[in-house]
């Protein structure tokens, strides 16, 4: 390297973001372009977007809890969320009665999907882990993406939260709502799809045997 | 709506706490304003968090996921001649193993350096593998109409990239760190395990580097 | 859970739900003014969905991406939610074009609307016609199409995909059948197969197992997938190979 392309020490100060005094006109605009030089090649830099964080959770979804020995058994242990229809007939069939009274004034929301001659409603349960949070309300197609309008209950133990929805057999997106600000996907969803907003939504897609989870 | 089982929140465990600002703009949001907000609504230290994950609260890792790319996708894509698909192959990967090994990370409190290490890693492991594939116009805005004055922008952009490439990785990695993200010597050292003034050689012989190829240019 | 609490989670629920249902007679201007939009982008929404409905294009999936953007407008400015709903209308468009291509005149709204979201989902042109072929009836397409998109966005190869619910429809299978498929992969995969596993599975014929009643009846307890569990499975167990556990 030439000397003319050492920088001084000043300069080096000067460019580390430090106070210079009696820096030399010259070089300081020397430095000065270098640094507007950076600058035009960092403000085209792009980290990559938003759906890696989907990616990412997506992969890791279906692993274990990390363990300092990742024992493959440990793995089969693993209590893995299966949500069918309740195994409480009894419940069931008066909350499905209770259902059938306001059935008729259901919108049919299942996506894409008309609604049959006999349309069935299916109950599907929503839980999610959060024993922080003061709140958590479902919001998706179901019902017009309002933030306040389904909430879950928390059982005060396990800070599981927890509701059940009838729903017409069909495709639904959705996501958790925490505290009316943090919309969150549900991690046993049957996929996550981009919401065209640049975050992703929760899908569903209900059977008239209900749902199986993840 | 009311809910069913009245909530009480117990003042002695720890709750999620809303900071002030996001809580104002989600009440008296004059609709013109762009929200900005991330998913993630509380903010959470990196040791709580790490924490939790480990005691089977794994959702919480996309917390760190969010993070995590948005702190470290510059420096991935720098380092990667400014492919941010690359870099979200690079992170994407550092991620998945960051979680596989998260129980042994020895200090959570510390994942950040912990993490940027396999970060590093993955970026070194993905340069090599397109060693070949020099991507420079990647770094481009193609909506834009080149005017004389863009071209000239471009052409300097392009020979920054060109001369970090040239540089040796550790060179590159301080030089990123200290001009691109912004980061003081301190916290460089912290996160990459070496010395200040090691760091501070890195930077400065990385300048000098870079005046040479771009003579003529400024 | 005790019954009465169940119960009164479904009354809510429901409550909550029939509001959607007299809001369904109310226009999405109406409807963004009453959740406090301000009366220039409800205007402006209005008129997209006016111009679709002009189209003959179906509207709900434009306004329930319209209600979407607004309630998530802590993130999403109002330019973002125009830019979104104008794609939309664009999707719509080709769903279309590709249900009056299957022969379908008038083409039913739920299908175009299917036919989009499939094809947003990166299935393609040809895919989505041969769902559209196979499927029995209109609604059978939509919902052949719907669940197509969903086993591909859960990771399913997408020839897989198509090939599962277009098998499905050939053999015989009802619509309601194919929107257990979704389910069906979740619990392969919890039984230990991976995605790749379902494909080849899907691919060499074997199709995608009805999911058994699980938590109920005497059939509780066997996984799908389990010899004996399904017709169809005799030829695989002949051959002298094992499920995997």
């Amino acid at each position: 390297m030439s000397d003319s392309d050492r920088l001084s020490h000043d300069v080096q100060r000067y460019l580390d973001g430090e106070q210079v005094e009696h820096l030399d006109a010259g070089e300081r605009a020397q430095a000065d372009s270098l640094l507007a030089a950076i600058e035009t090649y960092a403000s085209r830099l792009e980290g990559p977007g938003s759906e890696l964080d989907g990616a990412v959770m997506q992969a890791v979804r279906v692993k274990p809890v990390p363990t300092a020995h990742g024992s493959w058994w440990q793995w089969l242990l693993q209590p893995r969320v299966v949500s069918v229809r309740p195994a409480l007939a009894a419940a069931a069939a008066v909350a499905l009665l209770v259902v059938g009274a306001v059935g008729v004034s259901l919108r049919q929301r299942a996506g894409t999907v008309e609604p049959t001659a006999q349309a069935e409603i299916v109950l599907v349960r929503f839980e999610l882990r959060a024993p922080e949070a003061e709140q958590v309300t479902l919001a998706g197609s179901f019902n017009d993406w309002s933030p306040e309008g389904i909430e879950l209950v928390r059982s005060p133990d396990t800070g599981l939260w927890t509701g059940t929805l009838p729903l017409s057999p069909g495709e639904y997106e959705y996501l958790f709502v925490i505290d009316g600000i943090s919309w969150i996907p549900d991690p046993s969803a049957h996929a996550q799809v981009d919401d065209g907003f640049g975050a992703a939504n929760s899908v569903i897609v209900v059977g008239p045997r209900g749902v199986v989870r993840s | 709506m009311t809910c069913i089982t009245p909530i009480h929140l117990d003042p002695a465990t720890d709750h999620f706490t809303l900071l002030a600002t996001r809580v104002l703009m989600m009440a008296a949001l004059p609709f013109g304003s762009q929200g900005g907000l991330l998913i993630e609504g509380a903010k959470q230290s990196d040791g709580k968090l790490v924490r939790r994950i480990l005691a089977g609260e794994t959702d919480l890792y996309r917390i760190l996921v969010e993070r995590y790319r948005r702190e470290f996708g510059r420096y991935a894509a720098a380092m990667l001649h400014g492919d941010s698909d690359d870099a979200a192959d690079a992170l994407q990967e550092a991620f998945i193993r960051a979680y596989d090994g998260l129980a042994s990370c020895k200090d959570p409190d510390r994942f950040k350096a912990w993490l940027f290490r396999i970060v590093s890693n993955q970026c070194h492991n993905v340069r090599k593998r397109r060693r070949d594939h020099l991507s420079l116009d990647r770094v481009e805005d193609p909506a834009h109409n080149p005017a004389d004055q863009d071209l000239e922008r471009k052409e300097i952009g392009a020979a920054v990239g060109d001369a970090l490439d040239k540089l040796s990785a550790e060179q590159r990695e301080a030089f990123v760190m200290k001009h691109v993200d912004g980061r003081s010597y301190a916290e460089m050292a912290e996160l990459m395990g070496v010395g200040e003034d090691a760091l501070k050689m890195r930077v400065h012989r990385a300048r000098e580097e870079l005046k040479k190829h771009l003579k003529g240019l400024l | 859970m005790k019954p009465v609490t169940l119960l009164l989670i479904t009354a809510l629920a429901a409550a909550s739900m029939a509001q959607p249902m007299h809001a369904q007679q109310v226009s999405i201007r109406e409807q963004l003014i009453a959740r406090g939009a301000p009366a220039e982008f409800a205007d402006q929404v209005a008129a997209v969905v006016a111009a679709a409905e002009a189209e003959a294009l179906p509207t709900e999936p434009l306004v329930s991406k319209a209600l979407e953007g607004w309630a998530k407008r802590g993130r999403v400015p109002p330019e973002r939610v125009l830019a979104v709903l104008s794609q939309t209308q664009a999707s719509l468009r080709l769903g279309r074009e590709v249900t009056l291509g299957a022969g379908f005149d008038p083409p039913p709204g739920a299908v175009v609307a299917a036919a989009a979201g499939a094809l947003g989902r990166g299935i393609s042109r040809e895919q989505v016609l041969d769902i559209m072929t196979a499927a029995p009836e209109p609604a059978g397409a939509a919902t052949g199409l719907t669940v197509a998109a969903a086993l591909a966005a859960q990771g399913l190869d997408r020839p897989a995909a198509v090939k599962a619910v277009r098998d499905a429809f050939r053999a015989g299978r009802s619509p309601d059948e194919v929107l257990e498929f979704p389910s069906a992969v979740t619990g392969l995969r919890a039984h230990g197969e991976s995605l790749a596993d379902v494909a080849r599975r899907i691919l060499e014929g074997g199709g995608l197992p009805m999911p058994s009643q699980q938590g109920m009846g005497p059939q509780a307890g066997r996984p799908p997938g389990v010899p004996g569990s399904q017709p169809g499975q005799g030829s695989a167990k002949k051959k002298g190979q094992s499920n995997k556990p």
